[in-house]
Order: structure tokens, then sequence, then C-alpha cells
């Protein structure tokens, strides 16, 4: 949420729990962009983006009133966004194997982008060179969160996330091939 | 000079023509990774992906409701109750069925002795 303080997140997921739909629907429209940013760069691919993050705030609407901490609403909710693009990710691999052709689809060039795309793909190329859990510990530190919050998000200590992050960020600068300018 | 020497030279040299200009610049970029202008080119490319609206269909798509746990189980305790019902009347059906017609049969085969004067 870009603008709005933390009394008025707890306020809004307070309402949202009482099952307000104006406050739910208020949560939605603050974080569906950061959501589908960090869908995005899980996937990689544009078609998985607006499915995945409606399946996010689907299940977020239909759990919110199990989340104890208002506070903790915003860990709670890319943990929500991870574990649904690991989910989607497994399928994924999954479904490879049974349709082998499926694979030539998946790799359709994007649609080009901005002048700038070049990069933009690199870095996407780059992404979905790296483990999934890798890309959401990048996609995670992108999107503000911090080394304690990555360790609540995923279930692990904040030393495996220092080594786990430096790694992905290592990994990442192998893959990263930037265009040629 | 030593007579390889120019042969080392020419070998730079050709060495050196392989790089493309902006070769420094190229190996920096690389060594330091993306940049934060990618990573919000990233976040923005994924963020126009949705269509205007969404809230409202997430919203919608909340409202249909799904059966809930206990109610599917429910629902698979009862169809199997009906199927096992079934399975049971039916043998249970079955197994008369046949016992009546072996009484029958054997009831005939009775008179028929009877009626020949034999004693079974």
């Amino acid at each position: 949420m870009e603008s709005t303080s933390p009394t008025a997140l707890a306020d809004l997921v307070r309402g949202a729990q009482q099952g307000d739909e104006v406050a739910l629907r208020e949560i939605i429209v603050n974080y569906q962009h950061r959501v589908a940013g960090f869908v995005y760069a899980m996937t990689t691919r544009s078609h998985y983006v607006e499915d995945l993050t409606q399946q996010v705030f689907i299940k977020m609407v239909r759990a919110i009133d199990r989340l104890q901490e208002p506070a903790q609403f915003e860990s709670w909710l890319f943990r929500l966004a991870r574990n649904t693009c690991i989910d989607q990710l497994r399928r994924q691999k999954l479904r490879r194997i049974f349709l082998p052709f499926g694979a030539e689809h998946e790799n359709i060039p994007e649609p080009a982008g901005a002048v700038d795309a070049e990069e933009l793909d690199a870095l996407r190329h780059a992404l979905a060179q790296l483990r999934p859990q890798d890309r959401a510990l990048l996609a995670l530190a992108e999107e503000g969160r911090s080394q304690v919050e990555m360790a609540e998000i995923t279930g692990t200590s904040v030393a495996v996330i220092k080594a786990r992050l430096h790694r992905a960020r290592e990994r990442l600068r192998e893959f990263y091939q930037p265009p040629h300018s | 000079m030593k007579p390889e020497s120019h042969a080392w030279q020419q070998l730079q040299k050709q060495a050196a023509a392989q790089l493309r200009t902006g070769f420094a610049t190229q190996v920096l970029r690389t060594a330091k990774g993306p940049e934060p202008t990618a990573w919000r080119r990233l976040r923005e490319r994924g963020a126009a992906q949705l269509r205007a609206g969404f809230a409202d269909r997430v919203l919608r798509a909340v409202r249909i409701e799904l059966p809930s746990f206990s109610s599917q189980v429910a629902f698979s305790a009862a169809t199997t109750a009906i199927c096992l019902f079934a399975v049971l009347y039916l043998h249970e059906r079955s197994t008369r069925l046949e016992n009546e017609r072996n009484l029958a049969d054997w009831q005939q085969v009775e008179d028929e002795a009877q009626a020949l004067g034999l004693n079974l």
C-alpha cells in the first residue's frame, strides 16, 4: 500500500475481517499492482499474471478472518502470493511431463513492450533461470520486504535468508546479460 | 625485438578487435546485475496485465460459494451409504430369488417323485 499508514491499514484489515466489502475492495485496489508485479517476477510470463493475482486475492478474502495480527498483513499477503506462484510453477512442471508440447506454447515470446524492453527481457530471462524459491527472495527484496519479514514469509531464519539472498543475487548476475548499448 | 614479439602483438590486436565497442561498460553492467530500473519496469509490466475492474472481479469470484469441506464429506458419506444399501439390497434380492427358484425346483422333483411312487 503506497500511501496508507499502518494504522489505517490495520483498520482496513479489521474491517475486512468483519466482512466489510468496501474495506476488502480497498485492500485489493491498494495491493493489486504490487502483487501483480511480484507474480510477474515469479512466473516471468505475462499471461499468468491476472489469473494468479486473482487467485491470491481470492485466497486472501477467504482467509483474512484467520489473520491474527493485522499489522502482519503485508507479510501474510506476500506469503500467499509466493505460495500460490510456487504451486503454479510446480503444476506447470508436472504438466510438462505429461504434455511435452506444452513447453512450446509456454516459450512464445512476450509481446514487445516499451522502448527499454530489452533490459526487461534480460532480467526476465535471468530470473527464469533461477529456482522459484530464489526468484521469490529477490522479488520480495525488490518489494521492500525486510530480511526478518522474508524469514517469516518463507518460514526460515534470518541467517538462512541472508545466505540464500546473497546466493540468489550472485546467480542472477551470472545469468543477467544486459542489452548491448 | 624478439622475432615472436611481432606475432604476439598481432595476436593481441586480433583478440582486441573481437571486442565490441563499449566492452568495459558492458562488463561493468553485467557484473553489477540488473539496474533498479529493470526491476521497476518488471513490476510495472506485471501491474499492467490487470484489466480494469480487477477488484470487482475478485469479489464476484469470491461470492460464488464453494461447497465447504464438511458438506463435501457429508455428500461423500451419503453417496457411499446409498451405494452400500443398493449393493446389499440387490445381493439379498438375488439370493432370495435364487433360493425360491431352487426350492421350486426341489418341490417339482419331489412332486414328480411322488407321482412315480418313489419315496425320497
